[in-house]
């Protein structure tokens, strides 16, 4: 008789407990339960809609009208075989990108992908700290004290340990965006037009129009997201059993995320009919004025800030994580700052850097576009890491790439590859005057 | 009140081990750097170069703290060649000499209770058992004693890391810096992806760690070496370690564990914790490993499980001494006994009346101080004992708590019959997770 086998009162199916008693017992459950709702795959593809996203397709819809619809499905489709290949990769091996590359490459090749990976995420980070100065210029804050501003706070959000509570916040205000697909509709949109553009191969051939491509690119099939998505599979403890649920919320997230982001290029498209580089973020949120009226600039400004506030943090953090991890650094990383210098530094460093260059004088929302230039650039070095470990039969054995996954895989890295290779043909020429 | 806090006695461990790799600094000279050996030529004895350095393989299923060499792969022509370590000369930084003129070449070919250091353990993670910490080997350093070619050390530091990445020139010169004994080290199996055999033989040294340590250590490996650290520890030490995880890393470990696995490590846990891991877990998991643990745990945990978490069922303690009024002190203790391993939780016994009812608690400090013979009894009366219903939150709890001045209070049902106990240390986990120290958001 050392232990009772009568049930309680409460016996029968755990019951919530009421959302409204904030008990300190087990907080962390309840926000694990809320991440798991929303799976990696859906978290990490709509990573992508943040503020240089945002500014991207809108300039597309801006500029391009509904050109570029048809290449949106082409990099919705090299984004399935992408974030597949990456989960796949978490999944089976269960360690991050960043320690599988410096386990199967030479420490040299390793140092490159890093460093190219630094700079990409760097290249985020500016975005990110432009939109926020960008959504704060609407509300008539000017960037040389809204920059400075935002990076003290988010720097301090984040070392002192009040980040969780901030990050709901921005969570919350970057919903706005979720207002595009009802703009889109409201703005009654060419549909025959937009629809021929959707489903019809078609291609402009000018200098402007590959750069938005390569930025679209870069937007989409960020490098940032890839390592997202297998470490956030690794963190879940998804292993090969449980691969095929995952597989399905990677895709989804993939189309789902991708759907808005075309609604934001029908949005912007129908709304702007000037067919010129976006101007200012003012202009850009006259895509909501269906949906918000003569409030269509605050909605916006909400929505940016609060997505690029929210990216500001992450991006530096999970960059930060992914190179100590690499450099074998993880066991300081759980630690108190004291013991994480390597971790601490990189944070600085990516935080002061990014809003140093984003106070940069010009127009916000072309620094933001060509953020994602860069990350367009550097995407195809990253996949091609992607690639050669999703193909490796000794490190994944059966579930290494197939022969028809091969060739599809291999086509969307080396059509992304030669477009950045063109872009940066192009830029490199650009300095010396010829264009 | 002075307890040396875990941080200082590691730091203190960490110090004393530096200043002796000082001591050995000369030792400098001796030591081969295997990232410089590769691609160093291999001679024959008559000087003739066949080929470059591409791996060193030693003997990875042997007691001993250094493990010796092999042989080393060549690479000749397009072949990667196989030597034995009984056609090797000498290993220096320089080059590997053959102790013969002519050599068959025989192609390099994986061998179980073989690991090849370049391929398999250089980059890869290890644990600095000393140091209470996951390291990534920067550089693997070989010694000659005597005849034999061993392992001696493993070197974490950023400097060696950098020298990799310079030219040829800087990579043979070693910079043991931040090196650690090997003699020290547990290393992982050469698992080559799925089929990988674990080879790492269990270091007597993994029992030092103290379970907090074990639990850090587990959260920062990668999905392999973690489940390996699992199988080479004894399972009660992994159960007690397990108990110290942090919630998300624990349902990490437990999701990516098999379900036999995870539940002869859960069936060792303390109820609560136990309970409280089964809750993060997937319907699914959690009803798997329900099924395959022995009854007796199954019936401990399912009380608690059928509870909310944040409520005093859900939080509570099945671990109960049930007594009568009628039994002396003796049988008591004896049935305490029975308990042993579960003392942690046993704060006092409960008496209760023939229908099962709570009459008394009492302090496990107040039977040892009883004569043996005396009857239960005689010892019931004031202080009463504080009792709680399975649904009373954290904040009512510390507060009868802190009102009563004791260390636990008992949980009750509608009909005063005892179902748990909660201790005051979960009541203080519960309070302080809300504020722990700032620590580096996990976010990746």
């Amino acid at each position: 008789m050392t232990s009772p086998t009568a049930t309680g009162p409460g016996a029968g199916p755990v019951s919530p407990a009421p959302a409204s008693r904030r008990s300190p017992w087990r907080l962390g459950r309840r926000l694990l339960l809320a991440a798991a709702f929303a799976g990696p795959g859906l978290i990490a593809a709509n990573a992508g809609n943040d503020a240089g996203g945002i500014a991207t397709y809108a300039s597309a819809g801006a500029q391009f009208g509904y050109q570029t619809l048809f290449l949106m499905v082409l990099i919705t489709v090299a984004l399935v075989v992408v974030q597949e290949m990456c989960a796949r990769l978490g999944a089976y091996t269960g360690a991050g990108l960043g320690a599988l590359i410096r386990e199967q490459f030479s420490l040299r090749v390793t140092a490159f992908a890093l460093l190219a990976f630094l700079v990409a995420n760097v290249g985020l980070v500016v975005s990110e700290f432009a939109g926020i100065a960008a959504a704060l210029e609407l509300v008539g804050v000017s960037k040389y004290v809204s920059i400075p501003v935002a990076v003290t706070v988010i720097w301090a959000l984040v070392v002192f340990g009040s980040y969780k509570y901030a990050e709901r916040v921005f969570l919350i205000l970057s919903l706005a965006f979720l207002t595009y697909p009802i703009a889109a509709v409201l703005a009654r949109p060419d549909f025959a037009q937009a629809g021929s553009a959707l489903i019809w191969p078609h291609f402009t051939g000018s200098k402007a129009f590959l750069l938005l491509a390569v930025a679209l690119i870069g937007t989409t099939i960020t490098p940032y997201m890839q390592f997202y998505i297998a470490a956030a599979i690794v963190d879940k403890g998804i292993g090969p059993a449980d691969y095929g649920k995952e597989r399905v919320d990677a895709v989804s997230g993939v189309i789902f995320s991708d759907l808005i982001s075309m609604f934001i290029i029908v949005a912007t498209a129908a709304a702007i009919k000037t067919r010129a580089p976006l101007a200012s973020a003012q202009q850009a949120a006259l895509a909501l004025r269906p949906v918000a009226g003569r409030f269509a600039a605050q909605l916006f400004a909400l929505g940016l800030l609060g997505a690029s506030s929210l990216a500001a943090a992450v991006v530096p953090l999970s960059t930060a994580y992914a190179l100590s991890e690499a450099v074998g650094a993880e066991s300081s990383v759980g630690k108190s700052f004291r013991e994480a210098k390597l971790f601490l530094g990189l944070f600085t460093g990516q935080v002061v850097i990014g809003g140093a260059v984003a106070l940069v004088p010009g127009n916000l929302i072309q620094l933001l576009v060509q953020a994602q230039v860069v990350n367009g650039v550097i995407t195809p070095i990253l996949l091609t890491f992607v690639l050669i470990l999703a193909n490796r039969r000794s490190l994944l054995g059966a579930a290494a790439n197939g022969p028809v996954f091969k060739v599809v895989a291999t086509v969307c890295v080396t059509v992304t590859a030669v477009m950045a290779t063109a872009v940066l043909g192009l830029t490199v020429a650009g300095w010396f005057g010829i264009s | 009140m002075a307890f040396p806090s875990p941080s200082a006695a590691l730091r203190h461990r960490f110090e004393r081990r530096t200043r002796r790799l000082e001591v050995a600094r000369e030792v400098r000279e001796s030591l081969v750097s295997l990232a410089g050996l590769q691609g160093r030529p291999v001679r024959l004895r008559g000087g003739e170069v066949i080929g470059k350095v591409v791996d060193v393989v030693v003997h990875w299923d042997t007691d001993e703290p250094y493990p010796p060499l092999s042989g080393v792969v060549a690479k000749v022509g397009a072949r990667r060649a196989f030597v034995a370590a009984g056609a090797v000369a000498s290993v220096t930084q320089r080059e590997v000499l053959l102790a013969t003129a002519r050599l068959d070449l025989r192609d390099f070919a994986a061998r179980s209770g073989e690991t090849a250091l370049a391929a398999q353990v250089l980059d890869h993670q290890l644990v600095d058992i000393d140091g209470a910490r996951v390291v990534r080997a920067a550089d693997l350093y070989l010694a000659t004693f005597g005849e034999t070619v061993r392992l001696v050390g493993v070197d974490v530091g950023l400097a060696s890391l950098l020298r990799r990445l310079g030219p040829a020139r800087w990579r043979t010169r070693p910079t043991p810096e931040a090196v650690i004994d090997w003699a020290s080290v547990q290393s992982f199996g050469a698992g080559a992806g799925q089929n990988g055999a674990r080879l790492a033989s269990h270091r007597g040294e993994l029992s030092k760690l103290r379970p907090a340590e074990l639990a850090d250590l587990l959260e920062d490996l990668g999905r392999r070496e973690r489940q390996e650290l699992l199988d080479l520890v004894e399972p009660d030490t992994a159960a007690d370690a397990l108990e110290e995880m942090d919630a998300a890393e624990l349902h990490q470990l437990l999701a990516e564990t098999d379900t036999a696995q995870a539940a002869r490590l859960i069936g060792r846990m303390e109820p609560d914790e136990a309970a409280d891991a089964l809750r993060d877990l997937s319907e699914e998991d959690r009803t798997a490993i329900l099924a395959v643990l022995p009854q007796q745990a199954a019936a401990q945990l399912r009380p608690v499980l059928d509870h909310p978490a944040d409520s005093a069922g859900g939080a509570m303690t099945t671990i109960l001494v049930l007594a009568h009024p009628g039994d002396t002190v003796a049988e008591v203790r004896r049935r305490l006994a029975g308990q042993a391993e579960h003392v942690v939780d046993l704060d006092a016994i409960i008496v209760v009346d023939d229908e099962g009812r709570l009459a008394d608690d009492i302090s496990v400090g107040e039977l040892l101080l009883a004569e043996p013979g005396t009857l239960l009894s005689e010892l019931m009366g004031p202080p009463w004992p504080v009792t709680v219903t399975v649904d009373a939150d954290v904040r009512e709890i510390a507060d009868r708590l802190i009102d009563s001045r004791r260390l636990s209070v008992v949980v009750l049902d509608d009909e005063d019959r005892p179902l748990g106990r909660i201790l005051a240390d979960d009541v203080l986990d519960a309070v302080i997770s809300g504020r722990r120290r700032w620590q580096i958001p996990r976010a990746r």
